[in-house]
C-alpha cells in the first residue's frame, strides 16, 4: 500500500510539473502535491483500477472527468475533485442499472455530495435551522444545465434523464430553452424541440393501444423529414411518471381492491416502441431524449420497465435537492392576534398548519375567514369560565367530570359542561377546516388530489385525545338523560346488565337488584347506536354487523342478542387483562334463563357471524331435554372421552372458533373445577393432563337457571317451554281421525284423549308436580314402551326427588358460575302463547278452506304442543309444513269423506310410535299424517 | 455520525473486517431492530452485522416520516439503498422480515450489485386474495383493520400483538411486539400498515434474480403457507423455501429456538446450483 502510494505521488508529481512549467525546475525537497492531482494518479494505479472495476466503475472515465473539472473550474478544482474522491460518486451509482455498462460518467457537481437515495427529510430536517441564501439558487442550476449540456452532445449514453426530488424541471425547462434560442453547442444548436408527452396527451384518445406503434411511427416519420432538413430533434418525454402511472393517477388509498396499475399499459405499450425508434437514428446521432424523474420514479422505471435504460440509451443525471425554505401560511399569528388563544392553546400548531397543505390557496383564505369569524364567537360565548377552568390542572378537571357525571346537574357538571363547550369549539374548528376540505376538493380537485394522497392524518394524537373527550362527552349526555341504571364506566360492558363482578361477590342479597336491573335494562328503548356509545364501542361496524347477525336468527330475544354482541365487543379491549395479569384471548359469556333453543341459537349464530362455523356443542344436561344430534349423553361417555377432552380437542382444532358448554351448570365436579381453571389460567387441562391454551375461542356457558324472583313470574311460560320442547323429542306421529259420532271414543287410540286436559289441569297447579309428569313421560319412553299416560305412582315420586335435587344443585352452582363469568346475558322466557293460537287457528283455517264447512276440526292440546315445538326447532316452518304435509292429506280426507256424509268432526291428534328423530336430523315435524276414518287406517 | 445512520439508529457490530460476509438484518411492521436480539448473538463472531430501523419503527424520529414517500414500498427500498450505499460495504446478505423482505426484493432488483443474497423471513408478495391468489386477506378485512386501528389504536396493539404472534400468549414475544407497535405514533402505523397490506409485487417478482431464502411459520395469520409457495415459483433468481414447524408472523422472536437455526443455516449455506 504504501509502495502504491509513493507511486501515485511521484506521478502526481510528474504531472504537475508537466501542468506547471515554471515548477519544473525548482527541485524540490518537501514534495508539495496537488490533492487533485494525487487523486488522479491514485486512479492511474492498476490496483485501485481492479477494485473501482469490481464495483463496476471504470477509473479511467473516472478520471477523465476529474480531469475535465480540474481544467473546467479553474478556480475552484481543488474542492470538487476532492468532494468526488471523499465519496466515490454515490450518486451516480444509481445509473448502474442491471445491465448497465461500464462507461459511467461521474457527474458531480459543486454542491456537496449527497446520498441520492436518501429520505430528503432527512437533508431538510438538518439544514432546517441554517438558514440557506436565496441568491446561491440560481448559482447550481447553471452548473446543471451545463451538464445536461455535455451529456447531450457526448457520443453515447447521451440522452439525459434527470433524477431528484427537488424539480429537475426547472433544469430542463432551461435546457429547452437554450435548445429552442439556438444557445447551444454545435449540434444542438439547429435542433428542433418536440414535446412528446404532450402529444402523447393529445393523441391517447382511443382507450386500447394499438394506436401507439402507428403513432410513434408516425413520430419517427416527423423526426426523419426534420432531420433530413438538416436538423436535429431532442424529444422531451417529459416527467417520466406517466411511465409507471397509470393517468388517472390512481392513489394510493383509494386503489383498494384491484390490482394497482402502477405500469400504465401506455408504458408498457411506448417503451419498446421508442427503443426501436432510438435503434433508427441511432448512428445519426441527431436523436436525442430528454426526461426527468423523480427518485421513485425511476426506481419503478428501473423496475418496470428494465430493458427501457438500454435500449433508450438513457443518462441518469441526478439533480441534488436544495434545501428550500418552509412554507408556511401565517395563521396561528392571525389566530392568536385575535385573541383567539382560549381555543388555540391546546391545539397543536400543526393541524392548524396542515390546512395550508391541504386547501389551494382560495379556499385557504375562506377557511381563515370563516375560522376568525367563528373564533371570536366562541370567545364571546364563554370568556370567563374558561379562564376558570383553566386555573385547575387538567387531571383535576377530568376528575371532577367524571365524579360529577351522572349526578343531578351540580357545579362540576356545569364546569363539565365549559370544558364541552371549549370542546366543541375546538371541534368546530376542525369541522370547518373538514367543511372547506370538501369544499377545495370539489372545487380545486387537481389541487388536493395532490396534497391529500401524503397526509392522511397530519395530527392524530390530537385527534385522538378529542376522539377520546369526544367519547366522555356523549356518556355524560346519556347519563344526564338515563340517571339511574347506567353505567358509569365506559369499559365495563357487564354494567349494560347491572352486574358487575363486585356486585355478584356480594351473593345473593344483591339478586334483587340485579333482577330489577335486568329489567330495567331490557325495557329502556336504546336504539343500538345509543347503546353502544353509551357503553363505549369504538367499533361501530363490527358490532352492528354482529347484533345484525344474531338477531336475524334469534330475533325474539332481542335483548339478550344485544347484550352479546356488547359484551364481545367490550370484551375486546377488556379481555386482554386477567387478574393475575398477562395477556388473555379467550372470552366468556354465561347465558342463563330458560329458552334453550334461544340460547343454544345464539351460539350458533355466533359462530357462524364471527367464524363462519358452527359452534362445538358440549352438553351436560344428562336429561337432554330436546336432544339435539352431536351432544347428550352419548357422546360424554360411550365414545370413552371426558367432555374436557371434546373441549379442549375443539380448542386445539380450531383456536378461532365458539365453544358451547350446554347446561355447565349440571356438569360433575371435575368437570366445572376444570373449567373454571381453565378461565382463570387461559389453558385448559384434558383427561391426559395436556394443557391446551385457550388461544382465542369464545365460550358461551348456559344454564337454565333464572334468579328466585323472575322465576315465579314467567313460571308458566318456563313449564309450558319445557313441556313443548319434552314432547318433541319421542317418536310421535300425527293423525287425522274422522268420527261420525263426536261423543264415541276410538279403541285405537291409545288413550291420548286424556291428556289434553290432564297437561292442562297440571299446567296451573305446581312446579314440581308438572315437571315430574313430563320427566316421568320422558323416562317412560326412553325405556323404551309404556302407554303415553300411564304414570306409575312410585316412579314419579322417585323422580321428583332427584329432580329436586338436581335443583338445588342448579341454583348454586349457577350463580357460582355468574361470579366468575363477566358477561352474563339473561334470555327471557320464550312465550309459545301467541305461536299456538297461531298454529291452531291457520290449522283451523286450512282445514276450512280445504274440506269446508260441512264439517269441523278438532285439534288435540297435545298435537298443537307437539307442532309448535317442531315449528319452533325447525324455525318457523310452520307454513311450509303445513303446504307440504297437512293440506294434501286434508285432501286426501276430503275425499275419503265423501263416501260417507255422517262425518261431523275431525280430530288431529298425536299417535305414538314411528320413527325416532335421527340425531342431527332438522325436520321435527312430521312428514305425513295417518289417515283413520272410524278406525280405518288408510293412507 | 452521518444523518442516514442517525435517523435509522444504524450500527454495525460483529467482525470489523466482515470475513464471512455482511449481514443486514431488516425488521417488518411493528417491531424495531431488537427483532434480532436472539439471532444477532449468533452472528457476530463471524459476520459484520447491520442492524437498522425502518423509517416510521417507533425508534425513529417521526418528523422525518414522509407520508409521500412512504406511501409505497419503493420509499423504504430507497432508504434501504440510502444505508447500504452509506456504508459502502459490498454485497451483503439481506435478512429481512416481513415487509423488508419485500423491501430488499425491490431494492435488489434495481441494485442486484448491493445484495449477494436475500433470505425472506414471513414474507408475502400480497396480502390481499386476488383471483388464483391466496393473500390471507379480504379488502373488507383490511378495512375492518384500519378502522380498528383509526379509531383505538391502543385496543387494537393489544388485540393484533397476540394474534400476529400467535402461539403463547402470556409470553414475552406478544409483550415484545405489543411494546414496540406501542411505541408507533397511531398515524404513522396506519400509514405503514395501509402501504404495507395493499401492496403487490408480484408483478416484479420475476425481476428478482438474487437468490432468495424463504423462510415460512407452518402457521402464521398473515401469510399463508402457499405464499411461499407462490414466491418460490415466480422469483426470477434462484429460491428455496423451507417451511419451519414455529407459529406465528414473527417466528423470531417467539420460537427462537426453532428459527435461529434454520435463519442461521441459511445465512451461511448458499442454495446448491
Amino acid at each position: 500500500m504504501s509502495n502504491a502510494l509513493k507511486a501515485a505521488l511521484k506521478r502526481a508529481q510528474a504531472h504537475q510539473r508537466r501542468g506547471c512549467p515554471e515548477q519544473q525546475q525548482t527541485p524540490l525537497l518537501a514534495v508539495k502535491v496537488e490533492l487533485a492531482q494525487l487523486v488522479i494518479s491514485i486512479l492511474d494505479d492498476p490496483s485501485v483500477s481492479r477494485v473501482m472495476r469490481e464495483a463496476s466503475f471504470s477509473s479511467t472515465s473516472v478520471k477523465a472527468v476529474v480531469e475535465q473539472s480540474l481544467s473546467s473550474s479553474s478556480s475552484s478544482s481543488t474542492t470538487a475533485p476532492a468532494s468526488t474522491f471523499t465519496s466515490p460518486a454515490s450518486p451516480a451509482l444509481f445509473a448502474s442499472s442491471p445491465g448497465g455498462g461500464l462507461s459511467h460518467n461521474l457527474s458531480i457537481h459543486a454542491s456537496p455530495a449527497r446520498n441520492l437515495y436518501m429520505n430528503p427529510r432527512l437533508y431538510q430536517h438538518r439544514h432546517s435551522s441554517g438558514a440557506t441564501s436565496g441568491g446561491g439558487l440560481e448559482e447550481p442550476r447553471r452548473e446543471e444545465v451545463k451538464r445536461v449540456m455535455d451529456i447531450l452532445v457526448r457520443s453515447e449514453k447521451r440522452n439525459p434523464v434527470l433524477v431528484g426530488d427537488s424539480d429537475p424541471d426547472a433544469v430542463m425547462k432551461e435546457v429547452l430553452h437554450k435548445i429552442e434560442s439556438g444557445d447551444a453547442p454545435p449540434p444542438l444548436q439547429t435542433a428542433q424541440v418536440v414535446s412528446f408527452a404532450k402529444q402523447l396527451a393529445t393523441a391517447a384518445v382511443a382507450s386500447d393501444l394499438s394506436w401507439i406503434p402507428a403513432w410513434i411511427r408516425e413520430l419517427g416519420a416527423s423526426i426523419e423529414s426534420e432531420m433530413s432538413r438538416g436538423h436535429g430533434v431532442v424529444l422531451d418525454l417529459g416527467d417520466l411518471s406517466w411511465l409507471v402511472e397509470s393517468p388517472g393517477g390512481a392513489s394510493i388509498a383509494s386503489a383498494g381492491s384491484q390490482t394497482r396499475q402502477i405500469v400504465s399499459e401506455v408504458g408498457r405499450a411506448v417503451v419498446p416502441e421508442m427503443g426501436k425508434l432510438v435503434k433508427r437514428f441511432e448512428d445519426r446521432g441527431r436523436l436525442w431524449l430528454v426526461g426527468t424523474a423523480t427518485c421513485a420514479t425511476y426506481l419503478r422505471c428501473q423496475v418496470y420497465h428494465p430493458a427501457m435504460e438500454n435500449d433508450w440509451d438513457l443518462q441518469v443525471l441526478p439533480i441534488a435537492s436544495r434545501p428550500r425554505p418552509f412554507p408556511r401560511l401565517g395563521i396561528i399569528g392571525n389566530l392568536s392576534s385575535s385573541g383567539a388563544a382560549a381555543i388555540t392553546r391546546s391545539q397543536p400548531p400543526d393541524s392548524t398548519d396542515s390546512s395550508a397543505k391541504i386547501l389551494c390557496s382560495v379556499c385557504t383564505e375562506s377557511y381563515k375567514h370563516e375560522l376568525a369569524r367563528l373564533v371570536t364567537k366562541e370567545i364571546k360565548k364563554s370568556p370567563s369560565k374558561v379562564e376558570d377552568n383553566k386555573a385547575l390542572p387538567k387531571w383535576l378537571q377530568l376528575a371532577k367530570l367524571s365524579n360529577g357525571g351522572g349526578t343531578k346537574p351540580s357545579t362540576s357538571l356545569l364546569q363539565a359542561k365549559e370544558e364541552e363547550q371549549e370542546l366543541m369549539g375546538k371541534q368546530s374548528t376542525e369541522e370547518l377546516l373538514k367543511k372547506w376540505q370538501d369544499t377545495c376538493s370539489r372545487l380545486h380537485p387537481s389541487f388536493s388530489q395532490t396534497v391529500l394522497l401524503g397526509s392522511p392524518q397530519p395530527d392524530s394524537e390530537s385527534t385522538q385525545s378529542r376522539n377520546l373527550v369526544h367519547q366522555r362527552k356523549i356518556m355524560m349526555n346519556a347519563s344526564s338523560e338515563q340517571p339511574c341504571s347506567l353505567p358509569r364506566s365506559p369499559v365495563k360492558t357487564d354494567l349494560v346488565l347491572g352486574n358487575s363482578r363486585a356486585s355478584n361477590t356480594l351473593s345473593e342479597k344483591t339478586h334483587t337488584e340485579r333482577v330489577k336491573d335486568f329489567t330495567e335494562c331490557t325495557q329502556d328503548g336504546f336504539s343500538i347506536q345509543q347503546r353502544a356509545k353509551v357503553t363505549g364501542i369504538s367499533d361501530m361496524d363490527a358490532f352492528k354487523r354482529l347484533l345484525k347477525g344474531l338477531t336475524e336468527k334469534v330475533g325474539w330475544q332481542q335483548e339478550a342478542a344485544s347484550a352479546v354482541a356488547t359484551a364481545l365487543m367490550h370484551s375486546k379491549p377488556e379481555k386482554w387483562k386477567r387478574p393475575g395479569g398477562g395477556a388473555k384471548g379467550d372470552t366468556w359469556l354465561l347465558l342463563i334463563g330458560p329458552d334453550k333453543v334461544g340460547k343454544r341459537t345464539m351460539a350458533t349464530a355466533l359462530s357462524e357471524t364471527l367464524f363462519g362455523t358452527a359452534p362445538t356443542m358440549v352438553s351436560f344436561s344428562g336429561t337432554s331435554t330436546c336432544s339435539n344430534g352431536d351432544d347428550g349423553e352419548s357422546n360424554m361417555v360411550s365414545r370413552g372421552r371426558t367432555p374436557m377432552d371434546r373441549v379442549s380437542e375443539a380448542v386445539r382444532r380450531n383456536p378461532f372458533s365458539v365453544v358451547v358448554l350446554e347446561d355447565i351448570d349440571q356438569a360433575d365436579g371435575i368437570v366445572q373445577g376444570g373449567i373454571k381453571r381453565a378461565m382463570e389460567r387461559g389453558r385448559l387441562l384434558d383427561s391426559y393432563g395436556r394443557e391446551v391454551s385457550l388461544g382465542s375461542v369464545i365460550f358461551v356457558l348456559t344454564s337454565s337457571w333464572l334468579p328466585e324472583e323472575l322465576k315465579s313470574r314467567h313460571e308458566s311460560l318456563i313449564l309450558l317451554e319445557q313441556k313443548i320442547l319434552y314432547s318433541v323429542g319421542h317418536g310421535w306421529q300425527l293423525e287425522l281421525s274422522a268420527e261420525k259420532n263426536p261423543g264415541k271414543r276410538c279403541a285405537d287410540w291409545l288413550g291420548n284423549g286424556d291428556q289434553p286436559t290432564k297437561l292442562r289441569k297440571q299446567s296451573s297447579c305446581g312446579v314440581g308436580l308438572s315437571l315430574d309428569l313430563n320427566l316421568a313421560v320422558a323416562m317412560e319412553d326412553a325405556a323404551g314402551e309404556g302407554s303415553w299416560n300411564s304414570s306409575d305412582l312410585t316412579t314419579e315420586h322417585e323422580h321428583e326427588n332427584g329432580r329436586l335435587a338436581v335443583k338445588c344443585s342448579t341454583s348454586s352452582s349457577a350463580s357460582q358460575w355468574m361470579e366468575l363469568v363477566a358477561n352474563t346475558i339473561m334470555f327471557n322466557p320464550v312465550d309459545f302463547g301467541p305461536l299456538r293460537r297461531t298454529v291452531s287457528d291457520s290449522i283451523s283455517t286450512k282445514f276450512a278452506t280445504v274440506v269446508g264447512d260441512g264439517c269441523s276440526i278438532k285439534v288435540d292440546e297435545d298435537a298443537v304442543d307437539r307442532i309448535v315445538a317442531g315449528v319452533w326447532l325447525a324455525g318457523a316452518a310452520f307454513d311450509e309444513w303445513s303446504e307440504r304435509v297437512l293440506i294434501p292429506n286434508l285432501r286426501q280426507l276430503k275425499c275419503n269423506l265423501q263416501a260417507d256424509d255422517g262425518v261431523v268432526v275431525v280430530r288431529l291428534s298425536v299417535v305414538k310410535g314411528g320413527p325416532a328423530k335421527s340425531s342431527g336430523d332438522r325436520e321435527w315435524l312430521p312428514t305425513s299424517v295417518a289417515i283413520a276414518v272410524d278406525g280405518q287406517w288408510t293412507a | 455520525m452521518g444523518i442516514v445512520e442517525e435517523a435509522h439508529n444504524l450500527r454495525v457490530i460483529g467482525r470489523a473486517d466482515g470475513e464471512r460476509g455482511t449481514i443486514v438484518l431488516a425488521h417488518g411492521f411493528g417491531t424495531d431492530q431488537s427483532v434480532w436480539k436472539h439471532l444477532v448473538p449468533h452472528l457476530v463472531e463471524d459476520y459484520r452485522v447491520v442492524l437498522f430501523d425502518n423509517m416510521g419503527a417507533g425508534t425513529t424520529n417521526p418528523d422525518y416520516f414522509d407520508f409521500d414517500r412512504y406511501t409505497t414500498l419503493e420509499g423504504y427500498a430507497l432508504d434501504l439503498l440510502a444505508i447500504l450505499e452509506e456504508l459502502r460495504l459490498g454485497p451483503c446478505i439481506f435478512v429481512g422480515h416481513s415487509v423488508s423482505a419485500a423491501i430488499g426484493a425491490i431494492a435488489s432488483i434495481s441494485r442486484p450489485d448491493l445484495f449477494s443474497k436475500l433470505v425472506m423471513l414471513s414474507a408475502s408478495p400480497r396480502y390481499l386474495n386476488d383471483v388464483d391468489y391466496f393473500g390471507g386477506f379480504e379488502q373488507e378485512e383490511l378495512d375492518q383493520l384500519f378502522d380498528a386501528m383509526r379509531s383505538n389504536y391502543k385496543a387494537w396493539v393489544s388485540g393484533f400483538a397476540p394474534l400476529a404472534v400467535g402461539g403463547d400468549l402470556d409470553s414475552v414475544a406478544v409483550q415484545e411486539f405489543s411494546r414496540t407497535l406501542f411505541n408507533i405514533r397511531p398515524d404513522i402505523a396506519l400509514c405503514v400498515a395501509q402501504t404495507i397490506f395493499q401492496s403487490d409485487l408480484r408483478e416484479i417478482l420475476g425481476l428478482v434474480m438474487v437468490p432468495c431464502h424463504i423462510l415460512q411459520s407452518s402457521k402464521d395469520l398473515a401469510v399463508p403457507v402457499v405464499v411461499s409457495e407462490y414466491l418460490h415459483r415466480n422469483l426470477g433468481g434462484k429460491s428455496i423455501v423451507e417451511v419451519m414447524p414455529s407459529e406465528g408472523h414473527l417466528p423470531q422472536l417467539s420460537s427462537p429456538d426453532i428459527v435461529i437455526p434454520v435463519l442461521l443455516r441459511h445465512i451461511r449455506y448458499d442454495i446448491a446450483v
